[in-house]
């Protein structure tokens, strides 16, 4: 892939995860489970589509210019903090998990759900000074499972999808950290 | 190289699921076992990890906490709540009122933070 090319796709996903994460703020999961950070993590599908179509190198890079941005539209500083961190521990966790043979997109998926809850906390609690924020993490590490699944499910689709109108375009990266 | 059923559900991801929920459970059990089991005595509100306010959770009275925002704090029958705030998301509002030592209202937003300890103090809760 050309440098341009590479360039031109990293800013679409970006764009991407910016748009998911905009979508996001418009479900009312609040309500309906009342816990600070409950999230779908919709933007982690981009993060997933690509660690596992470009590189490890490339998903990093979207991750953070993805968080930056997100926090000039909307969260600040705190919001910086708290998605950075989740981010980090997301992905460095999926590149591991990527790396076990028995797990599928799905298992990855709900163990970088699980992992970006944990930094969420960890950033919460150095925020706070509190450890008290750690008494959160059981039924977030809980609603991961179900958020990973549906973040799995969608990333799945995405890839039958593209393999299906592009078939010779779509190939899968084995390299992690090139 | 992952092959192309990377992308199917496969047993080997109830190990995933398995590692979560363990993990979860695990977790919760050893909160459970520190935790403060009475009813809260009194409330602490933190600001940026300060303690600035200590109200015990008698009698009906309001708290107006400022900073990045506004939270206003409710005390009820021995419970406590943010009853009305200004915050993005609503979050602290959204936990609704709280009588549980060692229960807590964050309002991340606003660096705020509400403790409930019960006679035992803080460290009934989390070592």
């Amino acid at each position: 892939m050309t440098k341009t090319k590479q360039l031109a796709l990293s800013a679409v996903l970006v764009a991407l995860a910016l748009g998911l994460s905009y979508l996001e703020r418009f479900l009312p999961l609040q309500l309906l489970i009342p816990l600070p950070g409950v999230k779908l993590g919709l933007a982690n599908i981009v993060t997933m589509m690509a660690l596992y179509f470009l590189s490890g190198k490339i998903a990093f890079s979207v991750l953070v210019v993805r968080c930056l941005l997100g926090s000039l539209f909307g969260g600040g500083l705190t919001g910086l903090a708290m998605s950075l961190t989740g981010g980090v521990f997301a992905f460095f966790t999926m590149i591991l998990a990527k790396k076990l043979p028995f797990l599928s997109i799905f298992g990855v998926s709900i163990l970088g759900a699980a992992a970006h809850n944990c930094g969420q906390v960890c950033a919460a609690a150095a925020l706070l000074y509190s450890g008290y924020t750690f008494a959160y993490l059981p039924f977030l590490l809980l609603l991961s499972i179900p958020s990973g699944l549906l973040t799995g499910t969608v990333s799945a689709a995405a890839f039958r999808t593209l393999r299906s109108v592009f078939p010779t375009a779509v190939t899968i990266s084995s390299d992690t950290m090139k | 190289m992952p092959q192309a059923n990377a992308f199917r559900f496969r047993r080997g991801d109830f190990v995933a699921v398995a590692f979560v929920f363990l993990c979860a459970l695990a977790l919760s059990a050893g909160l459970w076992m520190h935790r403060g089991p009475s009813d809260a005595v009194m409330a602490q509100i933190y600001q940026d990890g300060t303690l600035i306010e200590e109200i015990p959770l008698t009698g009906n009275r309001t708290l107006t906490v400022t900073g990045s925002y506004t939270n206003v704090i409710t005390v009820a029958d021995g419970k406590i709540a943010v009853t009305s705030t200004d915050c993005p998301g609503e979050d602290c509002r959204h936990t609704g009122w709280i009588h549980v030592a060692g229960g807590s209202i964050v309002c991340l937003p606003n660096r705020v933070e509400i403790r409930l300890v019960g006679d035992g103090g803080v460290d009934a809760v989390v070592g």
